[in-house]
C-alpha cells in the first residue's frame, strides 16, 4: 500500500512537472472538478467543446438542454434503446445522478454551434430544405420546422438539428422508423418519409 | 460498453480504443467503492465490480508437410495439431484509482503448459490544457506516465509487434529465424518506465527507458539467461494521427537502442551486441456503418553491432543489418464477416554464426535442421490470408494461411536437409471467444 502511495505520487508529480515545464495549466472544467472529469469522458466521442469528428457521434455542442437532459436519462433507465444507446450509452450513462446531467445539458447547451455549412450536393439540399420548411403534404408529412424551429436549432426537447451530422441524422431518423427507438410522435411522422427525402432532408441540416 | 466502442475486430482499436489507452484505462461509469478522509481528500475509488475478462483460444495447425520427431531420427511428427486451449487468458482493463488504470493479461499457455504474466500497461494520465485565449482554440494534451512489460506492449496504434498483424497465429508451426529486436527480438523479457505527451488527440510522442526483466530461470540474472538487456534501452516513439469523418490516419516512427548481453553461458559483462532499430509505420481505418477497412504497414531498419557476439564466435560478421517489411489490408462487413492480406518480407545480412545450417553428424541438431539456414541468410517472404467469422461480437472464427516462398533464406531445400519454405506454410484454424 505504502509503495502503491509511493509510486502514485512519484507518477503524480513527474506527470505535473511535465505539465507546468510545458507551460501548461491544468483545464479548469476538465479534470479537477467533477464536472470537468464527466465532460472529459462525454468529450472522447463527442468533443469536449460538444463537436465531434466522427459521424457515429453526435455533435453536442448548442444542443438544447431539455433534450441532452431527457436523452440522458433515456439511456441510463434504458428506454432509448436503439443500436447505438445499447452499445455505448448505456455503460456510459448508467451512473450519471439527475445532478450530473442537469450539470451536463447545462454545459454541452452553452458551447458555440457547430460550423456547419457542409455541402451534400445543391439538389439534395434544394429538396430537403423544401421537405424541412413544407413537409410532404401527399404524405401528411408535416414541415420539421414546425417543432425543431424555422433555423433547425431545436426548442425544449425538440432537439436541435441544424449542423448535425447528417449520416447520424440518417440512422435517427430510420432506428425511428423501424421503431427501435422509442419515439412515438416522431415515429408517426417519419414513417412514410422515403429513403430519398431522408438524404435530402439531412443533407441539408447537415449544411444549415 | 460493447466491443464496437473500443475495437473494429478485436483485438484491433478503435479511435476511442486508443483514447480509452492513453487516458489511463479510467473512462468508465462503473459504480464505484469510495473512500475520503476527513478532509474529504479521496483516499479510493475503485470500481465496484472489477472489469475483468477471459479470452479462450482454441487452434488447429497442419503445416505443408510434418516437423521431423523431436526424438526418433527419420520420423515424422504428426501433422495436424489441436490445442486446446492455445492460449487462455484473465485481463484485467481498468481503473485502479482516478487517473490511474492497467492492463494486465495473465496467461496460460497450451505449448508450454504453464500459466504466466502476459501482457501488462500500468498508467497515470491527466489532461491539460495550454496555449489559446479563449476555451475554443485551447490545446488539449493528456500527460502520462506508463510502466509496461515490453516495447510496443503500450502502443496504441495496431502497426507494431505487441498488437500487430497477424492479430493469433500458430503457436506450433515454423516461424523464421530472424527477427528485429523491435519485432519480438526483446519481446517481454524487459520491463520499461515511459512518459508520453498526446496533444490535441494527434501528435502523440513518448520516450521510454528499458531494462532486463527476465522472468523465470536464474536470478539474479546470470551466465545462465540469455539476451539480457544491458542497462537502460532508450525507446522513442511519434506519431501524428488525423480524423476526419469516419477515418483515421496515423504516421509515425518508432525505435530504440538495445545493447544486449548474449548470455547462454557466457557471463553478463564486457561487451554487448548493440541493436539500433529505427521504425516507420502508417495506419488507416475507415469505420463505417456496414463496411470498415484498415491498412497497416510497418517498416523496421535494424543495425546489430555484434561486438559479444563477434568476439565469442557467435556471429560471423562484426556487425549486420535486418530489415523487415509488413503491409496488411483488412475489411470487415458489419463486423461479422471479413479477411485480411498481409505480405512480409524480412531481408538481411549473410551470417554464418547467426543463421547457421545445422549439422548433419549431429542427430539432435538434424531433428531442429527445419530451423536452419543453408545459406546463413534471414531472408523470409510470404503472406497471411484470413477470412473470419463472428456470429457474435466476442467470438471469432478464424481461417489462416500462412504462405512462404522464402524461409531462412532459401526457397528450397533451404535447410540443406532438403525441406522446402513451402513445406512450412500453415493452415490454421481458430476459434477466440472473449467473455
Amino acid at each position: 500500500m505504502k509503495l502503491n502511495r509511493m509510486i502514485a505520487s512519484i507518477a503524480s508529480a513527474a506527470v505535473y512537472i511535465g505539465g507546468v515545464a510545458w507551460g501548461a495549466a491544468e483545464v479548469p472544467v476538465a479534470n479537477d472538478s467533477p464536472l470537468g472529469r464527466t465532460v472529459q469522458t462525454c468529450g472522447t466521442c463527442h468533443g469536449t467543446n460538444g463537436r465531434s469528428v466522427s459521424p457515429t457521434f453526435p455533435n453536442l455542442a448548442a444542443q438544447t438542454a431539455p433534450y441532452i437532459e431527457a436523452q440522458l436519462k433515456a439511456f441510463k433507465d434504458q428506454t432509448r434503446a436503439d443500436p447505438d444507446a445499447q452499445a455505448y450509452m448505456w455503460g456510459m450513462a448508467a451512473q450519471l445522478s439527475d445532478a450530473q446531467i442537469s450539470e451536463l445539458a447545462d454545459y454541452f447547451s452553452k458551447q458555440p454551434a457547430p460550423a456547419g455549412g457542409k455541402s451534400g450536393g445543391p439538389a439534395a439540399i434544394a429538396r430537403g430544405k423544401q421537405v424541412f420548411e413544407e413537409g410532404v403534404p401527399a404524405r401528411q408529412i408535416p414541415p420539421c420546422a414546425s417543432c425543431h424551429g424555422a433555423h433547425g436549432e431545436g426548442l425544449a426537447t425538440f432537439p436541435r438539428l441544424a449542423g448535425q451530422h447528417a449520416p447520424y441524422l440518417l440512422k435517427q431518423i430510420l432506428v425511428i422508423q423501424n421503431a427501435l427507438r422509442n419515439a412515438p410522435v416522431m415515429h408517426g411522422i417519419v414513417k412514410d418519409l422515403s429513403r430519398d427525402q431522408m438524404q435530402a432532408v439531412v443533407a441539408y441540416l447537415e449544411s444549415m | 460498453m460493447a466491443c464496437a466502442a473500443c475495437h473494429t475486430v478485436f483485438p484491433e482499436l478503435t479511435p476511442f480504443g486508443r483514447e480509452f489507452k492513453l487516458n489511463g484505462y479510467v473512462l468508465d461509469n462503473i459504480k464505484q467503492i469510495k473512500g475520503i478522509t476527513t478532509e474529504n481528500r479521496e483516499t479510493l475509488s475503485l470500481n465496484a465490480v472489477p472489469p475483468v475478462s477471459v479470452m479462450l483460444q482454441i487452434s488447429y495447425t497442419h503445416t505443408g508437410k510434418a516437423l521431423p520427431d523431436s526424438a526418433v531420427s527419420g520420423a515424422l511428427a504428426k501433422d495436424g495439431d489441436v490445442l486446446f486451449p492455445q492460449q487462455a487468458s484473465i485481463f484485467y482493463a481498468g481503473k485502479i484509482a482516478d487517473n490511474f488504470g492497467a492492463f494486465i493479461q495473465l496467461t496460460y499457455d497450451g505449448v508450454g503448459d504453464s500459466f504466466g504474466f502476459d501482457n501488462a500497461d500500468i498508467r497515470y494520465a491527466r489532461h491539460f490544457s495550454f496555449g489559446g485565449t479563449t476555451d475554443a482554440d485551447k490545446h488539449d494534451v493528456v500527460v502520462g506516465v506508463t510502466v509496461n512489460d515490453g516495447p510496443t506492449v503500450q502502443d496504441v496504434w495496431n502497426t507494431t509487434i505487441a498488437w500487430g498483424f497477424p492479430f493469433s497465429s500458430s503457436s506450433v508451426a515454423p516461424t523464421p529465424i530472424a527477427s528485429a529486436a523491435l519485432d519480438g527480438g526483446i519481446g517481454q523479457s524487459a520491463a520499461g518506465i515511459g512518459v508520453y505527451a498526446w496533444i490535441d488527440d494527434s501528435i502523440y510522442a513518448e520516450f521510454s527507458l528499458y531494462g532486463a526483466a527476465l522472468r523465470g530461470g536464474t536470478h539474479p540474472l546470470d551466465s545462465q539467461q540469455s539476451s539480457v538487456v544491458h542497462g537502460a534501452s532508450p525507446y522513442w516513439r511519434f506519431a501524428y494521427e488525423r480524423r476526419w469523418d469516419r477515418n483515421s490516419l496515423s504516421v509515425g516512427t518508432y525505435g530504440i537502442v538495445a545493447k544486449l548481453h548474449p548470455g547462454g553461458g557466457l557471463p553478463l559483462q564486457g561487451p554487448t551486441d548493440q541493436f539500433t532499430d529505427v521504425a516507420g509505420d502508417l495506419q488507416y481505418q475507415f469505420i463505417g456503418e456496414d463496411h470498415l477497412f484498415t491498412v497497416l504497414a510497418t517498416y523496421i531498419h535494424e543495425n546489430q553491432k555484434l561486438d559479444a557476439s563477434f568476439l565469442s564466435t557467435a556471429a560471423q560478421n562484426p556487425s549486420d543489418t535486418l530489415k523487415t517489411l509488413k503491409l496488411a489490408g483488412e475489411y470487415s462487413y458489419q463486423r461479422t464477416i471479413g479477411g485480411s492480406l498481409g505480405l512480409f518480407d524480412t531481408t538481411g545480412s549473410t551470417d554464418a554464426a547467426r543463421y547457421p545450417a545445422s549439422d548433419p553428424a549431429d542427430p539432435t541438431a538434424v531433428a531442429v535442421a527445419y530451423q536452419g539456414s543453408a545459406s546463413n541468410k534471414p531472408d523470409s517472404r510470404g503472406y497471411v490470408a484470413e477470412v473470419n467469422y463472428l456470429p457474435w461480437l466476442n467470438t471469432k472464427l478464424q481461417l489462416q494461411y500462412v504462405r512462404y516462398s522464402k524461409f531462412n533464406g532459401g526457397s528450397n531445400n533451404y535447410d540443406g536437409f532438403g525441406r522446402n519454405a513451402s513445406d512450412n506454410d500453415t493452415l490454421y484454424l481458430l476459434g477466440w471467444i472473449n467473455f
